[in-house]
């Protein structure tokens, strides 16, 4: 059952993110679905399921981009090793903090990715904070408090939680 | 409310993680071979996620059509009859272009390389963009099992769109050249001077390193040079919309505008560059006896 959510969410991600988000970016910026989707597995799941979820998406989101396997890979695997760690740390979790360490964590990757890709020179570290770490940052915090909120609504977090990390 | 059991085995998760660290230190150690390998073994993923990422392009496709067809009809009387007086002016400019391809020998060589060239380029169909915010790319439906691989420059009938960078069994990525990644030998028509194209942050390109002497100008055409793989000469790039000189500097560069609005391209043709004839052989240049 589990590999089956986990291959959905693969499979299904990868289009959504190459074909439909292109419509509705903001100022040119997308928000990172596969970060979300990692980060709500590592919260959730533990850190194992968030570091493979985030090796495995971060491959098949590799497949579909110019960026490079390893960088994706690793970037992934660690944000959902980390979010798995930090879901460990707490009892309960309430939206506006989840939204805020989303909005954290999604800075800090966006900060390491110019300096794993070794962009151009034209893409320097302030061109990237501003017009693709903070949007995109923003926009990650927003969308994966909006999942977490209506998964919230639906089912007991806490409850998987423990479930899940038993 | 139904739970799911997500509960692991221990031996089950020191496995994974034993695992984990045998790639991340093969990473550390091997970064290419490991790259190339992870590549080659996820075409099966690859094909597998591009079943639904063409379903989910055609449902888009669609939907766009209609909504193009029958929602966003604002201003298009205007627009329509704004082409029309565009059309109009292209029609002759097309004829003095024609008069003037048949007096130049060049030009009619040029147009022999373009039947040439038709039969080994394939068309593909845009599907998609970049999965990331770091690069611009588009994906097409078209893949290694197409004869595509990377390298390969990719064209419209309007001028060059990009090259291609990745490829799966039945897809292709194709960094922009609008991208500042990316970079093409280029030549600007007039005064054949040659400098590389690279994009700009500002979804521009921008033509570097033309030499100081050189007496290029707004306006001017730049087509590729033909040089490195992928294009073959005289393919169009952009127009020059601004000489950047500065004090000191060893060359100028110039701004361009490109041909192809890589934000609206749908239909494009890959080059498959083994089959591309040398300047000797589109010339007729004698090979020398053995």
């Amino acid at each position: 059952m589990k590999a089956l959510i986990y291959s959905t969410v693969i499979v299904g991600l990868v289009p959504i993110q190459s074909v439909l988000l292109p419509h509705i970016s903001f100022w040119g910026v997308r928000p990172d679905l596969g970060f979300v989707a990692v980060c709500l597995i590592g919260l959730i799941a533990g850190e194992l399921d968030g570091l493979l979820m985030g090796l495995a998406l971060g491959w098949a989101m590799s497949l579909f981009s110019a960026q490079d396997l390893i960088s994706c890979m690793v970037l992934k695997g660690t944000v959902g090793f980390v979010a798995g760690l930090a879901g460990r740390q707490v009892v309960y979790l309430s939206p506006v903090v989840l939204v805020a360490g989303l909005l954290v964590v999604s800075c800090l990757a966006g900060l390491v990715a110019p300096f794993a890709l070794q962009l151009s020179v034209e893409q320097d570290w302030w061109w990237a904070v501003w017009t693709v770490v903070l949007p995109q940052a923003c926009l990650d915090a927003m969308i994966g408090g909006l999942i977490y909120w209506i998964m919230l609504s639906r089912w007991s977090i806490e409850q998987l939680m423990s479930e899940s990390r038993m | 409310m139904r739970m799911v059991n997500f509960r692991v085995p221990y031996s089950a998760r020191r496995g994974a993680f034993f695992l984990v660290l045998i790639l991340v230190v093969g990473f550390l150690l091997l970064p290419g071979q490991l790259q190339s390998v992870f590549q080659e073994v996820g075409g099966p993923l690859g094909w597998m996620i591009s079943w639904p990422l063409r379903a989910v392009a055609g449902i888009q496709d669609r939907i766009a059509g209609a909504w193009g067809r029958y929602v966003a009809l604002q201003g298009v009387e205007e627009e329509n009859q704004q082409l029309r007086r565009e059309l109009d002016l292209l029609k002759e400019q097309n004829g003095q272009l024609r008069e003037a391809s048949v007096a130049t020998e060049r030009l009619s060589a040029l147009l022999e390389f373009k039947k040439q060239v038709l039969p080994t380029s394939v068309a593909a169909q845009v599907i998609g963009r970049d999965t990331g915010n770091w690069y611009k790319t588009i994906i097409l439906n078209k893949g290694a099992s197409d004869g595509l691989q990377s390298d390969q420059g990719v064209i419209t009938p309007a001028g060059v769109v990009g090259r291609v960078v990745k490829t799966t069994a039945s897809t292709a990525v194709v960094l922009l050249v609008t991208d500042p990644n990316n970079a093409i030998a280029g030549l600007i028509q007039r005064t054949r001077d040659e400098g590389i194209v690279e994009g700009t942050t500002q979804g521009q390109a921008r033509l570097k390193y033309i030499p100081l002497l050189s007496n290029a100008r707004p306006g001017d055409h730049v087509v590729t040079s033909g040089l490195v793989e992928g294009f073959p000469r005289g393919i169009p790039i952009g127009t020059i919309i601004r000489i950047d000189k500065e004090e000191e500097a060893l060359f100028q560069s110039a701004e361009i505008s490109p041909e192809v609005d890589p934000n609206r391209v749908e239909e494009v043709l890959v080059i498959r560059s083994a089959s591309i004839p040398t300047e000797g052989e589109r010339f007729g240049v004698p090979k020398p006896k053995p």
